[in-house]
């Protein structure tokens, strides 16, 4: 299992240095500098030559790439532009945002649409699968921004139930030690914060949770029906077991298998899904941040940011990977 | 009839029987693939009678300019936007839009994915590690960022986001038809042609080729309707078309969702554009996967 942990990441080292090479080019290819977007447009071509120099823009690209590597290599990702902080740090203060958001989307997704999709499976071709069906299809043809605009409009608008930005009151004085704002509330131990940092959270989970939601139901719904016709639940049925027993230790246990490499595809749906849903309630994560980094032409927060998003999307596929094992024993890491 | 008729009956029906013959029939009793055809036939003929259909011109002023423009009635099906423009007929332009946006990203993904793809299949070796480690690196970018990072760098004209959302698709295609090319490679019926001294480009373009599509096909349905909502999502975070005067969906959308409170029609009608053509061409994708390969119901 270790060794085949230890293999997994050998191979991710050729795909993080072409990653890191495909984002360095990427980024230097797109138009305009740093210079600009910080000078504005009163900005003389000397002062431009000033900047550039101070951020080394003006080295030959190879030489900006292996001082962009030693550094990368050291943990160190460079500093924004605009904010004058280093990206680690940023990335510190803004992924916790999204990672809330995200796993809270994705428990919503989850705890809706495995149930969903296995009393479809249950009722295969009745009215319930059929129905569920097709709502799990509009749910996915749903663009995030317009279900977003649309909830928002409703709940936090015109109902008034739900707040309609932030992750919390901004009248509220609130510890955040690690930047999960819900975790930060239950160690505070304060019953108010933590009924306000999740009434900020549930909006924009639901709305980011919705594609998910519907992907893991119809996945669930397919998986099952497969398991269903296994001669092994034939065999438990015919023995004579509670066919709830079948349901759960023989039936739910196998087809999950299928349901969590599919949760793990979804991670890097959750990043694109949060810079929207992000952007419609002004919930400070990765997502704003890197939209942010697009507008002024943040050379540093945009590598930063692509390199990490997608080694987290590589880092998920591999504990998917793993998680295998532990699911199905059948399956044996050489 | 006869028992030597009905005989004859059921043989042609075996022979009939074919792989395209049996998905056309499944896909014939799908009804939600019967509703996904019928969706995107109406907005086809939507897109090529804009002209007819659309009472006014979609750039026309009509009405008065307005912060808060009226909301559907006077004339105007779905209103009027602040420009005074009839709105109805501003998505019955924008659906040209949507289907030319829908095919080209996807004809580029296809295209390129497509040649990378069965290239690197067919020929194998160092050309297809090559290929597939360039594709491995792409795949990892969550697809509709790299579609930010293009867009930036190539430009915001409508056909530079055409070309960056369908080169977004790129990786996925190029597996797809590896993985297929590879499976059918050393299937009988190629060692037969290959045997029998078929050249190896019309063994690929004659044989191989139209034996692997049947999943690109699904992939490309689906495709098409990702690459128009994420058309839309570039609008809405700013970097949609620049062109002006575009009645694109998302750009409608994006636009007016400031005054989604006073004027709820500018949004409402623009996303239920783009939600029932997507939910269109789902809904094939969906029949085609289940009628091509009954065995995936996903």
């Amino acid at each position: 299992m270790l060794k085949f942990i230890a293999r997994r990441l050998l191979t991710l080292i050729p795909v993080l240095l072409g990653l890191s090479i495909l984002v360095f080019a990427f980024v230097h290819a797109l138009p305009g500098s740093p210079a600009d977007s910080l000078l504005g447009e009163r900005g003389t071509d000397e002062d431009q030559a000033k900047i550039e120099e101070s951020l080394g823009l003006d080295r030959p690209l190879p030489i900006q790439y292996f001082f962009y590597m030693r550094n990368l290599l050291s943990g160190d990702l460079g500093t924004s532009v605009s904010t004058r902080r280093p990206v680690t740090e940023e990335l510190g203060r803004y992924f916790p945002a999204t990672v809330e958001l995200g796993v809270a989307a994705m428990i919503f997704a989850i705890v809706l649409g495995v149930p969903l999709g296995f009393v479809a499976a249950k009722r295969y071709l009745g009215l319930l699968d059929n129905t569920s069906l097709f709502i799990s299809l509009i749910g996915i043809s749903f663009p995030v921004f317009f279900l977003g605009l649309l909830l928002k409009y409703v709940f936090a608008v015109k109902l008034g139930w739900l707040p309609t930005i932030g992750r919390v009151d901004v009248t509220r004085t609130f510890d955040h030690p690690t930047n999960f704002y819900v975790i930060d509330a239950l160690v505070a131990g304060n019953p108010a914060d933590l009924l306000d940092v999740l009434k900020h959270l549930l909006l924009p989970a639901i709305v980011l949770g919705t594609i998910p939601l519907a992907i893991v139901a119809r996945i669930t719904r397919a998986a099952t029906l497969d398991v269903l016709s296994e001669d092994y639940v034939r065999t438990a049925r015919a023995k004579g077991l509670d066919p709830r027993v079948v349901d759960r230790r023989h039936v739910l246990k196998n087809a999950l298998l299928p349901v969590v490499t599919v949760i793990g595809l979804q991670t890097g749906l959750l990043l694109t899904g949060a810079v929207l849903t992000e952007t419609i309630f002004a919930w400070p994560g990765v997502g704003s941040w890197y939209l942010n980094a697009i507008r002024f032409r943040d050379y540093a927060v945009l590598q930063g940011a692509t390199l990490f998003f997608a080694f987290v999307v590589l880092m998920v596929n591999l504990a998917v990977d793993v998680s295998y094992g532990f699911l199905n024993p059948r399956i044996r890491y050489r | 009839m006869s028992v030597a008729q009905a005989g004859a009956a059921e043989l042609r029906l075996e022979q009939g029987a074919s792989l395209w013959t049996d998905a056309f029939d499944r896909f014939r009793h799908n009804l939600g693939a019967i509703v996904g055809v019928a969706l995107i036939l109406v907005f086809v003929i939507i897109a090529i009678f804009a002209p007819v259909i659309a009472p006014f011109d979609p750039n026309e002023q009509v009405g008065p300019l307005a912060t808060n423009p009226a909301g559907p009635g006077n004339g105007h099906l779905f209103g009027l936007d602040e420009q005074g423009a009839d709105l109805f007929s501003q998505i019955v332009y924008g659906a040209r839009l949507s289907l030319l946006v829908g095919l080209v990203s996807v004809g580029v993904g296809l295209t390129l994915g497509l040649v990378l793809g069965s290239v690197a299949g067919y020929l194998g070796g160092w050309v297809d590690s090559f290929i597939m480690r360039v594709m491995d690196v792409m795949l990892p970018i969550p697809s509709f960022l790299l579609a930010t990072g293009l867009v930036t760098i190539l430009g915001r004209g409508l056909t530079q986001i055409m070309i960056a959302v369908g080169i977004t698709n790129v990786p996925i295609f190029a597996r797809l038809l590896r993985g297929t090319i590879l499976g059918q490679r050393e299937a009988d019926y190629v060692l037969a042609a290959r045997s029998v001294g078929v050249p190896g480009p019309r063994l690929l373009m004659a044989h191989i080729l139209p034996n692997s599509i049947a999943p690109v096909i699904v992939q490309a349905t689906l495709a098409m309707a990702t690459a128009i909502i994420d058309v839309a999502g570039l609008s809405f975070i700013g970097l949609g078309p620049s062109d002006p005067g575009l009645p694109e969906w998302g750009k409608i959308l994006s636009e007016n969702a400031s005054r989604l409170e006073q004027s709820v029609h500018l949004v409402f009608f623009p996303g239920f554009a783009i939600v029932l053509s997507v939910l269109g061409l789902n809904l094939i994708g969906d029949g085609l996967r289940e009628s091509i390969d009954p065995k995936l119901r996903a």
